[in-house]
């Protein structure tokens, strides 16, 4: 009989800590994402499929329960492109195998990561390298960005008044949580 | 013009140095000439001066919007070299390498040719197989090019960093000992003097606005704010502007005109003995006599003819330059500034006869116009004069986009992109 | 840095958000196959290059990552408007307008 070897996944930024004057950077638990594509015409079902209505204003967000962390959140990327994701790792996928609707969903779950930024100089620490407007009158609270942050792309997402939350690829995510560890050490 | 030397120099000294003349003359433009070269800069009146010379054309005006020298060839970062790929391109740029030696001499005006050397840097293996690659290139076509190795590397430039632990590691380098440096602006003030002596008429603020043509099409004068000057050959040396000038004739070019920036820092006693290049981490850099790093490195990414460019392009090239010298991370920038540059698909020039009787082009040299300079004016010259090109530049024609036979010095143009 | 008004995102955003995208309004032809060199060459490699106001193509690279135009004077850099993917070339008449609009704006 074969035997059989069980497949650990390591975690790309497994016990790594860092933090500043006024700000804690911590990576964030796994969760489930998906890179989602929908038509205009499709975006209103397949936002009841998913539980959670995909946001058609640029820069906005919607989450189904009420923190980021519980249950099912649509982030606007693009015209016709969200970044969902489910914190309590349900099979985003899973809930759309039903729809008619022409549409693209690739699952992400392990290709992102992300890093939690916590107190009143976690902006700071963005703006040290990310040449985008994330002031109040702009980047409020539910402000949901495709970006850059020093070389890498991220997706940053604020998720209460000193709360962000920052997706990357996870090959950039040790440049990425270096970069914003650097930042933090300027404050 | 009276010759410049160490008697020279020991008899005004003598007169308080009362007795210099001007270098050049400000002539108005006569109403005709043989030929009329648009554009003063290095190309344009080291053309001029290859007319008068070597082909014994006497009526040779010069037209510059501004003032000469004031474009590209007063711009860049001063490097010559000869170590491009194809045997075409060894052909023209080894052609200007060698010409530098005597350059000096030639025009009698210190151009300050320096042969200190122009080292390539590997960091890793396909840096390794394509300098390795254009060394071999460069020798079968009797290009001076040579292999090196960390060790060797570093004993020929010691601010390099050869431990195997930093980022981005040195595998080897590719050094042409004959490349160097020379005065960039003396270039230009030696040409236009020679060439002035030799009675052409270098005329400044003289925008051409207009080419006129005779109802066969050849080319009969052009339209310029000093008024309409007539001549039957036009060579067109413009650099970033080919595009606008060659519009007037009705030709359309493969070209597109970025800002290209450098700068320098404050200067530093001697540190920094050649030029090293780095296609990988991107940066290029050397010394100049006054002590100043001068540093280059790849276009901004949108057409402009505003030689402007952004910061964040020249941040980018000093993260560079930290990562490979720590050492000079402490250094102050002094000046920074850019020119437009024409750039062409292959990254390889044109020096040709065009669809247009009487009218001749040499541009799109891109980020690597100063090295050729002596060069692609002495061919262009010899294409304008008999009608027909050098066979040193019969491979660089404005067909070669519509047939195919492309040029492809991408890689060799080295940071340009 | 140009500063440059995504038409999908409808806000400004720094060019190093973008990626330059050459000559706007470029159509690749349907027939590559049978076009002469002349044709390929135009679509290809010949360019407008005009030193005076251009209309070319941006990629909203690390933002919506979609492509627009764009309406700049390639001479003094200042971005007069920008207009999605598939839109016409805006009139002599609508560039004028916007760039009273924009001097306005700054007045």
């Amino acid at each position: 009989m074969a035997n059989s070897i069980q497949a650990l996944r390591n975690l790309p930024l497994d016990g790594r800590l860092a933090g500043g004057a006024g700000v804690s950077i911590t990576p964030a638990e796994p969760m489930s994402r998906v890179s989602l594509r929908v038509k205009d015409k499709d975006v209103k079902a397949i936002g009841k499929a998913l539980g959670v209505a995909l946001p058609s204003k640029p820069k906005t967000s919607n989450m189904s329960g009420d923190r980021a962390s519980a249950g099912r959140c649509a982030l606007w990327i693009g015209p016709d492109e969200w970044l969902v994701l489910d914190g309590e790792g349900a099979d985003i996928a899973g809930a759309l195998a039903k729809t008619k609707a022409v549409i693209s969903v690739v699952n992400i779950s392990h290709r992102n990561t992300a890093i939690l930024l916590e107190g009143q100089n976690a902006v700071d620490v963005l703006r040290a390298g990310c040449p985008q407007n994330l002031n109040d009158d702009v980047f409020p609270v539910g402000a949901c960005s495709r970006t850059i942050l020093g070389k890498a792309e991220v997706v940053i997402w604020r998720t209460d008044e000193q709360s962000y939350h920052v997706e990357c690829w996870r090959s950039f995510s040790d440049y990425v949580f270096k970069f914003i560890s650097q930042a933090a050490k300027g404050l | 013009m009276r010759k410049y030397s160490i008697f020279a120099l020991a008899r005004e000294a003598m007169r308080q140095h009362k007795g210099w003349e001007e270098q050049w003359g400000s002539p108005e433009p006569k109403s005709s000439y043989d030929v009329i070269i648009i554009g003063a800069g290095g190309h344009g009146l080291g053309t001029a001066y290859y007319l008068a010379k070597e082909h014994g054309i006497k009526n040779i005006a010069v037209l510059e919007k501004s003032w000469l020298g004031g474009g590209n060839t007063g711009r860049n970062t001063t490097v010559i070299r000869s170590n491009y790929l194809y045997d075409e391109s060894a052909g023209l740029y080894n052609h200007a390498l060698n010409m530098w030696d005597n350059l000096s001499q030639d025009i009698n005006y210190n151009v300050m040719y320096s042969a200190r050397g122009v080292m390539m840097l590997a960091h890793n293996v396909h840096d390794v197989q394509v300098l390795k690659r254009h060394v071999h290139a460069n020798r079968l076509n009797g290009v001076q090019n040579e292999w090196l190795s960390p060790q060797e590397a570093k004993e020929f430039c010691p601010p390099l960093n050869i431990s195997k632990s930093c980022r981005y590691p040195i595998m080897g380098a590719a050094l042409q000992r004959k490349g160097g440096t020379a005065r960039h602006d003396a270039v230009a003030w030696g040409y236009a003097r020679a060439a002035s002596d030799l009675g052409v008429d270098i005329i400044q603020n003289c925008e051409v606005t207009g080419i006129r043509r005779a109802a066969d099409g050849s080319v009969t004068g052009v339209e310029t704010g000093k008024g309409f000057i007539g001549a039957k050959k036009v060579g067109v040396v413009a650099a970033g502007n080919t595009s606008h000038i060659m519009q007037m004739a009705d030709v359309r070019m493969p070209l597109e005109s970025f800002p290209l920036q450098a700068l320098v820092s404050e200067p530093l006693k001697p540190i920094f003995p050649c030029v090293v290049m780095s296609n990988s981490v991107h940066t290029y850099i050397s010394q100049s006599d006054k002590g100043e790093l001068v540093i280059g490195a790849g276009t901004d990414q949108y057409t402009s003819y505003a030689p402007n460019g952004s910061l964040h392009i020249t941040n980018h090239n000093l993260e560079a330059i930290c990562e490979l010298f720590p050492a000079f991370s402490r250094v102050k920038m002094m000046r920074t500034w850019a020119g437009t540059v024409d750039v062409t698909p292959d990254r390889s020039p044109i020096l040709a006869k065009t669809p247009v009787k009487g009218l001749y082009v040499n541009c799109g040299w891109g980020t690597g116009g100063f090295k050729a300079t002596p060069g692609s004016a002495h061919v262009f010259a010899h294409t304008i004069a008999n009608d027909a090109p050098h066979k040193i530049n019969e491979f660089f024609t404005l067909e070669r986009f519509k047939t195919g036979r492309l040029v492809d010095e991408s890689a060799a143009a080295a940071v340009a992109h | 840095m140009l500063y440059i008004r995504c038409p999908y995102c409808e806000e400004y955003r720094p060019e190093i958000e973008f990626r330059h995208a050459g000559e706007a309004h470029i159509e690749r032809p349907t027939n590559l196959a049978e076009i002469s060199a002349d044709d390929m060459e135009k679509f290809l490699f010949i360019r407008e290059n005009k030193r005076g106001i251009i209309f070319e193509r941006w990629r909203h690279i690390h933002g919506c990552g979609r492509f627009f135009n764009c309406v700049r004077d390639a001479v003094t850099d200042q971005i007069i408007m920008t207009y999605k993917s598939g839109e016409p070339k805006p009139s002599d008449a609508e560039i004028e307008k916007a760039i009273l609009a924009l001097k306005e704006e700054q007045a």
